[in-house]
């Protein structure tokens, strides 16, 4: 949501004068390149267990963060005041970096945007506030929640349901005169439940979240989840572990996206190639996946809980080509690493909060459709496991080495689905496993789900993908 | 005023605004308040390739209030902290409790039960008064004393910070508690490089309540040494191995135990530990202690978040569950006796008379070391597990070659019932004393 200047000036008490005299200040010493960053958070929660919301709250969370670069070297220092005093000491404390004028600068200081933003180009706007309704407006729908997952599956014995909302008003302010405002929303909603049968126990969560207000709360919702709950639930209680080895694995459309995220994302983002220390950071222009591959970072699919109208340096949300052909064609980019590199920043840079100074970081990271049929995919595996539900992945950028944790898939056996499984991890090796991609369908799917990257700081990402197939990715059993 | 001269500490004023805050609730309308107040001031040299890199600068405030208002319960928290917006922020947070269903089950602890012993924050001796002095270029001569950054090395990240966290807590029933300390860290991660162009990279770290027991001056030439020893490694097969455990990284396998005798996983059945109270259920050579309140060790706190006062306590003895972690809330719900909410510092006792790494790989044998876990995740309700490693091939007690790629899977209960011995070697640095482990029958895929 993009509301006018007035609204962002008056709740962060500044008008333009005091921005630019503040960064004059935080340049005072050297340095070539300042930032403002200010942001005023509202979170609530609500929180669902034993059958009753019995717990509940609002957070606030305000403050600046002043940015000075001196090359790329970052000088970093926040305030929660946006008085000009302690605004002022922060901007010291952030210049303590430089010590004399430096000839690199970040991206933008030569060429810069100076456009305001536009309400009509917003990727997320509001229809029903989160701000200012009262938070026992969401109660029933909680409620209702419980209720339907218990009509659909009697071995429900426990629910655990939270509802959680922010809305984020960022000002955004350099010292090349970019002025950038925002309102960024977010829903999420967990859901968890405990299942009993025959003495045996077994959980299974799901979730939704998405940048849109209130509206997001429907029945229509809460039929969805409560379906995604007790769907295979059965299989669950069957499931087994498989015989560990490396075998063909078959990536469900969808959440199987953090295939992506983990594997060659974070070692696409920029600041691990500046350094030298990712394992793709001498690979731009070579072929590191089968021809016919696309693979995106995306910040403008609307509503996605990825999406940005301008990432946190003020640069616009945009969609980025990682691998188009098979070919790696970009990184993804913060100013820094633009400068570094001489291309345009791609709005990657982001931020958790006004306490941090902006990273290189993913949004939506997904692969565009291939031409090939679910089905096929599987019936090409002889021997292998299929996977389709994960909680949770990691990387080591140096080697390549990635990892997720499968809540639930199936074993191959003959081109055939035949034993579920359950919770087991799977590692393989970033450029081995884009090597080894066989085969992608025609299935593209983003998941909904409230995916937050850990890269140094938190920031709610998404993932998707097609169902793939790869040829081999070591998987853990017995 | 300059930020680098503001009071690291809460100051009477501040620590005023709370007692008047908790007051003023009361006037509002709630009949019982909790109010934590939280103050932390850090400063942070970021260095990359032997000069520096970034600085950081950062002073946090924030007021938490848990309001308990005609048998309901909120929640709510901000870093606004003026007087006029806060009392605006109370009021709008009771009317929102109110609109909440009640739970008979929500309540402040017992009076009896909350620390008497937390007056000042420095009880336990965890502040230290060299902080008060240390300069700006003290800091930035000590960071950069500390780089290696060795010819061989692609990159070299390195991190020095330091912070003064100072909490209090207090409630309408006339708690005061508070825990003041400092910390003083400092990190290394280094990537190399081999002859092919791959890559390997490892970390070393350090951390301690007083700036003079920070081993900061080895740290950067460890993770170096660490990366080096990576190159190399080679395939082997999956099967049954022993594992060796390297106390860096043994929490991995602990911490699910003790979340699943976390209370809110017990009475909402998503533990693998339900009704394990009192039965021996682990080998009887394990025993796990609580010493929360050793004076100048990492992590010992005098109360929990509720203020209730922790004490010295065994986790598991010989074998037997000896506690749940039950705070006022939960403990009512499962009608059992509240204890403290979590864990504090948590210390494995030593099994089988090995003091060093390397003499618990002599008694090993054959196996493989775990150096490090890549992701990974468990299922609380079953206690299966499965995580990505790397480490070293062990053969006659000695490391052979690197190993990564691997995962080893299992279950809780069946891994800790093989556990066939542990080291004495945990660091004083880290919060849970867990040294190195060594288990038998693991399942290791490759």
């Amino acid at each position: 949501m993009i509301n006018n200047k007035a609204y962002y000036f008056n709740h962060f008490q500044v008008d333009t004068p005091v921005l630019e005299r503040l960064v004059q200040e935080a340049l005072a010493s050297g340095g070539s390149y300042c930032d403002l960053f200010f942001e005023n958070t509202t979170y609530g929660s609500l929180l669902l267990r034993d059958g009753a919301v019995t717990s509940g709250g609002n957070h606030i969370d305000y403050g600046v963060g002043v940015r000075v670069l001196s090359g790329e070297k970052t000088g970093y220092a926040y305030s929660e005041s946006t008085a000009w005093e302690d605004m002022l000491a922060c901007a010291r404390a952030a210049s303590q970096i430089a010590s004399a004028p430096v000839d690199v600068s970040p991206y933008g200081t030569r060429n810069p945007s100076r456009g305001e933003p536009n309400p009509a180009a917003d990727r997320y706007p509001i229809l029903q506030p989160w701000r200012g309704t009262p938070l026992s407006t969401f109660l029933p729908f909680l409620q209702k929640l419980e209720q339907t997952v218990r009509q659909k599956d009697t071995r429900v014995v426990k629910v655990f349901a939270n509802l959680a909302f922010q809305v984020t008003d960022v000002l955004m302010y350099n010292s090349s005169r970019e002025l950038k405002w925002d309102t960024r929303p977010m829903g999420s909603i967990s859901l968890t439940a405990v299942f009993q049968q025959n003495g045996q126990s077994e959980n299974k969560s799901t979730s939704r979240s998405f940048r849109q207000g209130a509206e997001m709360l429907t029945d229509a919702l809460i039929e969805e989840m409560a379906t995604d709950l007790v769907h295979g639930i059965d299989d669950r209680f069957a499931a087994r572990r498989p015989k560990g080895g490396c075998m063909p694995v078959v990536m469900g459309a969808g959440a199987s996206g953090i295939l992506l995220h983990e594997a060659m994302g974070h070692a696409f983002e920029a600041d691990f190639n500046r350094k030298g220390t990712s394992i793709f950071a001498d690979k731009m222009g070579q072929q590191i996946c089968p021809r016919g591959i696309q693979i995106i970072d995306d910040g403008t699919l609307t509503g996605n809980r990825g999406s940005l109208n301008f990432d946190d340096e003020g640069i616009p949300g945009q969609k980025t080509y990682m691998v188009e052909d098979g070919v790696l064609t970009s990184y993804l980019h913060d100013r820094i690493s633009a400068a570094h590199y001489g291309v345009r920043p791609t709005g990657n840079g982001r931020r958790e909060s006004f306490r941090y100074a902006p990273i290189p970081r993913m949004r939506a990271t997904y692969m565009e459709s291939g031409n090939a049929k679910a089905a096929d995919l599987i019936a090409e595996v002889q021997k292998g496991i299929f996977v389709d539900q994960f909680s949770n992945g990691e990387v080591q950028i140096g080697e390549g080495d990635f990892t997720f944790y499968v809540k639930s898939g199936y074993l191959i056996e003959n081109g055939r689905l035949t034993q579920p499984v359950k919770d087991i991890n799977i590692i393989g090796n970033g450029p081995e496993a884009l090597a080894q991609i066989r085969g992608v369908a025609d299935d593209l799917a983003v998941d909904p789900g409230a995916w937050t990257c850990g890269k140094e700081q938190s920031v709610p990402v998404s993932c998707g993908i097609p169902t793939v197939l790869i040829d081999g990715l070591t998987v853990g059993g017995e | 005023m300059s930020i680098n001269n503001i009071a690291a500490s809460l100051t009477q004023a501040e620590i005023g605004l709370a007692q008047y805050c908790l007051a003023f609730a009361g006037q509002a309308g709630a009949q019982k308040v909790r109010i934590t107040l939280t103050k932390s001031l850090m400063n942070l040299i970021g260095l990359l390739n032997g000069e520096v890199d970034k600085t950081a600068h950062a002073l946090d405030r924030s007021m938490q209030l848990q309001l308990f208002v005609d048998g309901r319960y909120g929640s709510f928290s901000t870093n606004k902290l003026e007087k006029e917006e806060l009392e605006a922020f109370i009021r709008e947070a009771i009317d929102t409790v109110k609109m909440l269903q009640a739970d008979a089950y929500r309540d402040l602890p017992a009076p009896e039960r909350v620390a008497a012993d937390a007056r000042t924050g420095r009880e336990l001796g965890l502040y230290d008064p060299a902080y008060d002095t240390l300069t700006a270029e003290q800091r930035r001569e000590m960071a950069l004393a500390s780089c290696h950054w060795p010819s061989g090395a692609i990159a070299e990240e390195g991190e020095y910070s330091d912070t003064v966290f100072d909490t209090l807590t207090i409630d309408s029933q006339g708690l005061y508690a508070r825990h003041t300390e400092t910390s003083f860290e400092i990190g290394y991660e280094t990537t190399v490089e081999d002859a092919q162009g791959n890559h390997f990279s490892s970390y070393w770290w350090d951390a301690a309540p007083l700036l003079q027991d920070l081993k900061w001056k080895d740290c950067a030439a460890i993770a170096y040494k660490r990366a080096m020893a990576q190159m190399g490694p080679q395939d082997i097969e999956g099967g049954k191995y022993t594992v060796v455990v390297d106390t860096e990284c043994a929490s991995k396998l602990l911490t699910p135990v003790l979340n699943a005798l976390g209370g809110f996983s017990l009475q909402q059945k998503n533990s693998f530990l339900v009704d394990s109270l009192g039965k021996q259920l682990f080998p009887e050579q394990l025993t796990i202690l609580d010493q929360p309140r050793t004076p100048g060790e990492t992590g010992c706190r005098l109360f929990d978040s509720e203020g209730v006062a922790t004490r010295e306590m065994p986790i598991i003895e010989k074998g037997v569950v000896k506690t749940y972690f039950l705070n006022t809330y939960i403990a009512s719900k499962m009608s059992m006796a509240p204890t403290v909410e979590d864990s504090t510092r948590v210390k494995v006792l030593p099994v089988g008379g090995c003091k060093k790494l390397e003499d618990l790989l002599a008694k090993v044998g054959n196996g493989i070391l775990v150096t490090g876990f890549n992701g990974g995740n468990s299922n609380p309700v079953t206690g299966n597990f499965s995580y990505g490693i790397e480490g070293f091939l062990v053969r006659d007690g000695k490391k052979v070659h690197p190993v990564r790629e691997l995962l080893i899977t299992g279950n809780f209960l069946q891994l800790w019932n093989n556990l066939l011995a542990t080291a004495d070697d945990a660091r004083p640095c880290l919060s849970k004393h867990i040294p190195s482990l060594a288990f038998t029958n693991v399942d290791i895929s490759a």
